[in-house]
Protein backbone atom coordinates (compact mmCIF):
# COMPACT_ATOMS: atom_id res chain seq x y z
CA UNK A 1 0.00 0.00 0.00
CA UNK A 2 1.45 3.11 -1.18
CA UNK A 3 1.66 5.61 1.51
CA UNK A 4 -0.25 8.78 0.86
CA UNK A 5 1.85 11.80 0.61
CA UNK A 6 1.38 13.85 3.73
CA UNK A 7 1.14 17.52 2.76
CA UNK A 8 1.08 20.42 5.20
CA UNK A 9 -1.23 23.37 4.71
CA UNK A 10 0.70 26.36 3.73
CA UNK A 11 -0.32 29.92 3.11
CA UNK A 12 -1.71 30.75 -0.18
CA UNK A 13 0.66 32.28 -2.58
CA UNK A 14 1.18 35.88 -1.68
CA UNK A 15 0.32 35.28 1.92
CA UNK A 16 -2.81 36.04 3.92
CA UNK A 17 -4.06 39.63 4.14
CA UNK A 18 -3.57 41.38 7.44
CA UNK A 19 -6.28 40.72 9.98
CA UNK A 20 -8.51 43.76 10.55
CA UNK A 21 -8.71 44.10 14.25
CA UNK A 22 -8.70 47.94 14.53
CA UNK A 23 -11.98 49.87 14.61
CA UNK A 24 -12.52 51.61 11.38
CA UNK A 25 -14.29 54.83 12.35
CA UNK A 26 -13.56 58.04 10.52
CA UNK A 27 -12.14 60.92 12.59
CA UNK A 28 -14.71 63.56 13.31
CA UNK A 29 -14.73 67.01 14.88
CA UNK A 30 -11.92 69.14 16.26
CA UNK A 31 -9.21 67.64 18.33
CA UNK A 32 -9.17 67.65 22.10
CA UNK A 33 -6.58 70.38 22.22
CA UNK A 34 -8.74 72.69 20.12
CA UNK A 35 -11.79 72.04 22.27
CA UNK A 36 -9.83 72.63 25.43
CA UNK A 37 -8.35 75.92 24.25
CA UNK A 38 -11.71 77.09 22.95
CA UNK A 39 -13.35 76.29 26.23
CA UNK A 40 -10.68 78.13 28.18
CA UNK A 41 -11.00 81.17 25.93
CA UNK A 42 -14.78 81.34 26.27
CA UNK A 43 -14.59 80.90 30.03
CA UNK A 44 -11.95 83.60 30.37
CA UNK A 45 -14.07 86.03 28.42
CA UNK A 46 -17.11 85.17 30.51
CA UNK A 47 -15.24 85.61 33.77
CA UNK A 48 -13.90 88.95 32.55
CA UNK A 49 -17.38 90.21 31.74
CA UNK A 50 -18.72 88.91 35.02
CA UNK A 51 -15.99 90.65 36.98
CA UNK A 52 -16.61 93.91 35.14
CA UNK A 53 -20.31 93.67 35.92
CA UNK A 54 -19.65 92.87 39.56
CA UNK A 55 -17.31 95.84 39.88
CA UNK A 56 -19.86 98.18 38.35
CA UNK A 57 -22.62 96.81 40.56
CA UNK A 58 -20.39 97.41 43.54
CA UNK A 59 -19.92 101.05 42.53
CA UNK A 60 -23.65 101.50 41.99
CA UNK A 61 -24.23 100.08 45.43
CA UNK A 62 -21.68 102.44 46.93
CA UNK A 63 -23.43 105.36 45.25
CA UNK A 64 -26.77 104.20 46.64
CA UNK A 65 -25.38 103.76 50.14
CA UNK A 66 -23.75 107.19 50.22
CA UNK A 67 -26.86 108.90 48.97
CA UNK A 68 -28.58 107.44 52.00
CA UNK A 69 -25.77 108.31 54.40
CA UNK A 70 -25.94 111.95 53.33
CA UNK A 71 -29.65 112.05 54.08
CA UNK A 72 -29.47 110.41 57.49
CA UNK A 73 -28.77 113.57 59.58
CA UNK A 74 -31.72 115.42 58.11
CA UNK A 75 -34.15 112.56 58.50
CA UNK A 76 -32.91 111.83 62.00
CA UNK A 77 -33.20 115.48 63.01
CA UNK A 78 -36.79 115.54 61.84
CA UNK A 79 -37.56 112.39 63.75
CA UNK A 80 -35.85 113.80 66.83
CA UNK A 81 -37.99 116.92 66.83
CA UNK A 82 -41.13 114.87 66.51
CA UNK A 83 -40.23 112.31 69.16
CA UNK A 84 -39.20 115.09 71.54
CA UNK A 85 -42.56 116.77 71.04
CA UNK A 86 -44.43 113.51 71.66
CA UNK A 87 -42.38 112.57 74.70
CA UNK A 88 -42.98 115.95 76.25
CA UNK A 89 -46.72 115.71 75.68
CA UNK A 90 -46.71 112.25 77.19
CA UNK A 91 -44.83 113.48 80.25
CA UNK A 92 -47.28 116.32 80.70
CA UNK A 93 -50.18 113.89 80.69
CA UNK A 94 -48.35 111.68 83.15
CA UNK A 95 -47.84 114.64 85.48
CA UNK A 96 -51.52 115.49 85.20
CA UNK A 97 -52.60 111.95 86.04
CA UNK A 98 -50.17 111.43 88.92
CA UNK A 99 -50.45 114.87 90.48
CA UNK A 100 -52.13 113.48 93.61
CA UNK A 101 -49.45 110.91 94.30
CA UNK A 102 -46.74 112.26 96.57
CA UNK A 103 -43.10 111.55 95.74
CA UNK A 104 -43.93 110.66 92.15
CA UNK A 105 -41.16 111.69 89.81
CA UNK A 106 -42.51 112.35 86.36
CA UNK A 107 -40.60 110.60 83.61
CA UNK A 108 -38.13 108.94 85.94
CA UNK A 109 -36.13 106.28 84.20
CA UNK A 110 -36.45 102.76 85.51
CA UNK A 111 -32.91 102.00 84.42
CA UNK A 112 -29.91 102.65 86.56
CA UNK A 113 -27.89 104.35 83.86
CA UNK A 114 -27.12 107.81 82.58
CA UNK A 115 -27.37 106.64 79.01
CA UNK A 116 -30.52 107.60 77.10
CA UNK A 117 -33.03 104.78 76.93
CA UNK A 118 -36.00 105.33 74.62
CA UNK A 119 -39.22 105.25 76.60
CA UNK A 120 -41.19 102.06 76.22
CA UNK A 121 -44.37 103.37 77.81
CA UNK A 122 -46.31 106.34 76.49
CA UNK A 123 -49.23 107.86 78.31
CA UNK A 124 -52.17 108.42 76.00
CA UNK A 125 -55.16 110.59 76.87
CA UNK A 126 -58.33 108.79 77.83
CA UNK A 127 -60.97 108.84 75.17
CA UNK B 1 -66.22 95.04 64.70
CA UNK B 2 -68.53 93.44 67.18
CA UNK B 3 -68.44 94.85 70.66
CA UNK B 4 -67.48 91.50 72.15
CA UNK B 5 -64.27 91.41 70.13
CA UNK B 6 -63.06 94.73 71.42
CA UNK B 7 -59.98 94.81 73.52
CA UNK B 8 -60.64 96.18 77.02
CA UNK B 9 -58.11 98.99 76.77
CA UNK B 10 -56.22 98.86 73.48
CA UNK B 11 -57.64 100.98 70.72
CA UNK B 12 -57.79 100.43 66.98
CA UNK B 13 -58.06 104.12 66.32
CA UNK B 14 -54.65 105.54 65.44
CA UNK B 15 -53.56 108.06 68.02
CA UNK B 16 -52.48 111.40 66.64
CA UNK B 17 -50.69 113.64 69.07
CA UNK B 18 -51.28 117.25 68.07
CA UNK B 19 -49.53 118.84 71.03
CA UNK B 20 -47.24 121.50 69.58
CA UNK B 21 -43.60 121.96 70.45
CA UNK B 22 -43.04 124.27 73.42
CA UNK B 23 -42.49 127.96 72.73
CA UNK B 24 -38.82 128.01 73.61
CA UNK B 25 -37.94 125.74 70.69
CA UNK B 26 -37.96 127.46 67.31
CA UNK B 27 -40.27 125.88 64.84
CA UNK B 28 -38.70 124.21 61.82
CA UNK B 29 -40.80 123.04 58.92
CA UNK B 30 -40.39 119.51 57.71
CA UNK B 31 -38.60 119.08 54.43
CA UNK B 32 -41.89 117.91 53.03
CA UNK B 33 -40.74 116.01 49.97
CA UNK B 34 -40.96 112.41 48.98
CA UNK B 35 -37.98 110.12 48.66
CA UNK B 36 -37.23 110.78 44.98
CA UNK B 37 -36.34 114.50 45.30
CA UNK B 38 -34.33 113.69 48.40
CA UNK B 39 -32.44 110.96 46.62
CA UNK B 40 -31.85 113.23 43.66
CA UNK B 41 -30.43 115.97 45.88
CA UNK B 42 -28.67 113.69 48.37
CA UNK B 43 -25.11 114.26 47.19
CA UNK B 44 -25.55 118.03 47.10
CA UNK B 45 -27.15 118.04 50.52
CA UNK B 46 -24.19 116.03 51.71
CA UNK B 47 -21.74 118.47 50.16
CA UNK B 48 -23.52 121.68 51.07
CA UNK B 49 -24.36 120.81 54.66
CA UNK B 50 -21.30 118.75 55.42
CA UNK B 51 -20.23 120.70 58.50
CA UNK B 52 -23.70 120.80 60.02
CA UNK B 53 -24.29 117.15 59.28
CA UNK B 54 -20.98 116.10 60.83
CA UNK B 55 -21.68 118.30 63.81
CA UNK B 56 -25.09 116.75 64.26
CA UNK B 57 -23.86 113.18 63.92
CA UNK B 58 -21.04 113.80 66.41
CA UNK B 59 -23.61 115.21 68.79
CA UNK B 60 -25.78 112.14 68.32
CA UNK B 61 -22.78 109.96 68.96
CA UNK B 62 -22.30 111.78 72.22
CA UNK B 63 -25.86 111.27 73.39
CA UNK B 64 -28.73 109.54 71.64
CA UNK B 65 -31.39 111.50 73.48
CA UNK B 66 -33.63 113.36 70.98
CA UNK B 67 -33.54 116.36 73.31
CA UNK B 68 -29.78 116.59 73.29
CA UNK B 69 -29.25 117.57 69.65
CA UNK B 70 -32.24 119.74 68.85
CA UNK B 71 -30.05 122.79 68.37
CA UNK B 72 -27.68 121.06 65.97
CA UNK B 73 -30.59 119.37 64.23
CA UNK B 74 -32.22 122.67 63.37
CA UNK B 75 -29.34 123.66 61.12
CA UNK B 76 -29.67 120.53 59.08
CA UNK B 77 -31.02 121.45 55.81
CA UNK B 78 -33.35 122.75 53.13
CA UNK B 79 -33.77 122.19 49.44
CA UNK B 80 -34.48 125.84 48.75
CA UNK B 81 -31.22 126.70 47.03
CA UNK B 82 -31.58 123.89 44.54
CA UNK B 83 -35.10 124.96 43.74
CA UNK B 84 -34.02 128.55 43.18
CA UNK B 85 -31.17 127.78 40.85
CA UNK B 86 -31.79 124.53 39.03
CA UNK B 87 -35.47 123.90 39.40
CA UNK B 88 -36.03 122.55 35.89
CA UNK B 89 -33.08 120.14 35.91
CA UNK B 90 -33.84 119.04 39.45
CA UNK B 91 -37.44 118.37 38.51
CA UNK B 92 -36.42 116.34 35.46
CA UNK B 93 -33.97 114.24 37.44
CA UNK B 94 -36.20 113.38 40.34
CA UNK B 95 -39.16 112.68 38.09
CA UNK B 96 -36.92 110.24 36.23
CA UNK B 97 -35.83 108.62 39.51
CA UNK B 98 -39.42 108.38 40.59
CA UNK B 99 -40.37 106.55 37.43
CA UNK B 100 -37.35 104.23 37.36
CA UNK B 101 -37.41 102.56 40.74
CA UNK B 102 -35.03 105.22 42.07
CA UNK B 103 -32.06 103.74 40.28
CA UNK B 104 -29.38 106.31 39.57
CA UNK B 105 -28.08 104.44 36.51
CA UNK B 106 -31.42 104.84 34.77
CA UNK B 107 -31.18 108.63 34.88
CA UNK B 108 -27.62 109.46 33.86
CA UNK B 109 -28.51 111.95 31.09
CA UNK B 110 -30.77 113.99 33.39
CA UNK B 111 -28.23 113.68 36.16
CA UNK B 112 -25.51 115.08 33.93
CA UNK B 113 -27.41 118.26 33.11
CA UNK B 114 -28.48 118.60 36.73
CA UNK B 115 -24.92 118.18 37.99
CA UNK B 116 -23.46 120.73 35.59
CA UNK B 117 -26.21 123.19 36.48
CA UNK B 118 -25.56 122.81 40.20
CA UNK B 119 -21.83 123.04 39.65
CA UNK B 120 -22.22 126.31 37.75
CA UNK B 121 -24.74 127.82 40.13
CA UNK B 122 -23.65 126.63 43.56
CA UNK B 123 -20.17 125.23 42.92
CA UNK B 124 -21.13 121.89 44.39
CA UNK B 125 -19.83 118.64 43.02
CA UNK B 126 -21.06 115.11 43.35
CA UNK B 127 -18.40 113.05 45.09
CA UNK B 128 -18.86 109.41 45.99
CA UNK B 129 -16.45 108.56 48.80
CA UNK B 130 -14.46 105.38 48.45
CA UNK B 131 -14.31 105.22 44.66
CA UNK B 132 -11.30 103.09 43.65
CA UNK B 133 -8.16 105.04 42.80
CA UNK B 134 -7.60 105.84 39.12
CA UNK B 135 -11.09 104.91 38.03
CA UNK B 136 -13.81 107.36 37.06
CA UNK B 137 -16.66 107.54 39.54
CA UNK B 138 -19.64 105.55 38.42
CA UNK B 139 -21.75 108.53 37.38
CA UNK B 140 -19.01 109.69 34.99
CA UNK B 141 -18.22 106.29 33.48
CA UNK B 142 -18.02 106.47 29.69
CA UNK B 143 -19.69 103.22 28.71
CA UNK B 144 -21.39 101.67 31.68
CA UNK B 145 -22.70 98.14 31.56
CA UNK B 146 -25.94 99.22 33.20
CA UNK B 147 -27.38 101.76 30.81
CA UNK B 148 -30.62 103.70 30.92
CA UNK B 149 -33.18 101.50 29.26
Amino acid sequence: MASTLQTQDSPRPGGFPAIRYKRNIPKRGPSGLVILTGLTAISTLGFYWASQTIQELRELKRERIWSRIYLVPMLQAELDRDSYRRTRASLQREAEIMKDVPDWKVGESVYNTKRYVPPSVFVLPEK
Amino acid sequence: MAATNQHPFLSNVPFKDETPLPEDIPRVDDVGTTSAPLKSAAFFIGAYCKDFNDDYMLCKNENNDPKHCLKEGRKVTRLRKLRENCDKEFEAHWQCLDKNNQEYYQCRPQEKTFNTCVFNALNLEKVIPGTPQGKPPIHLKESPIFKPS
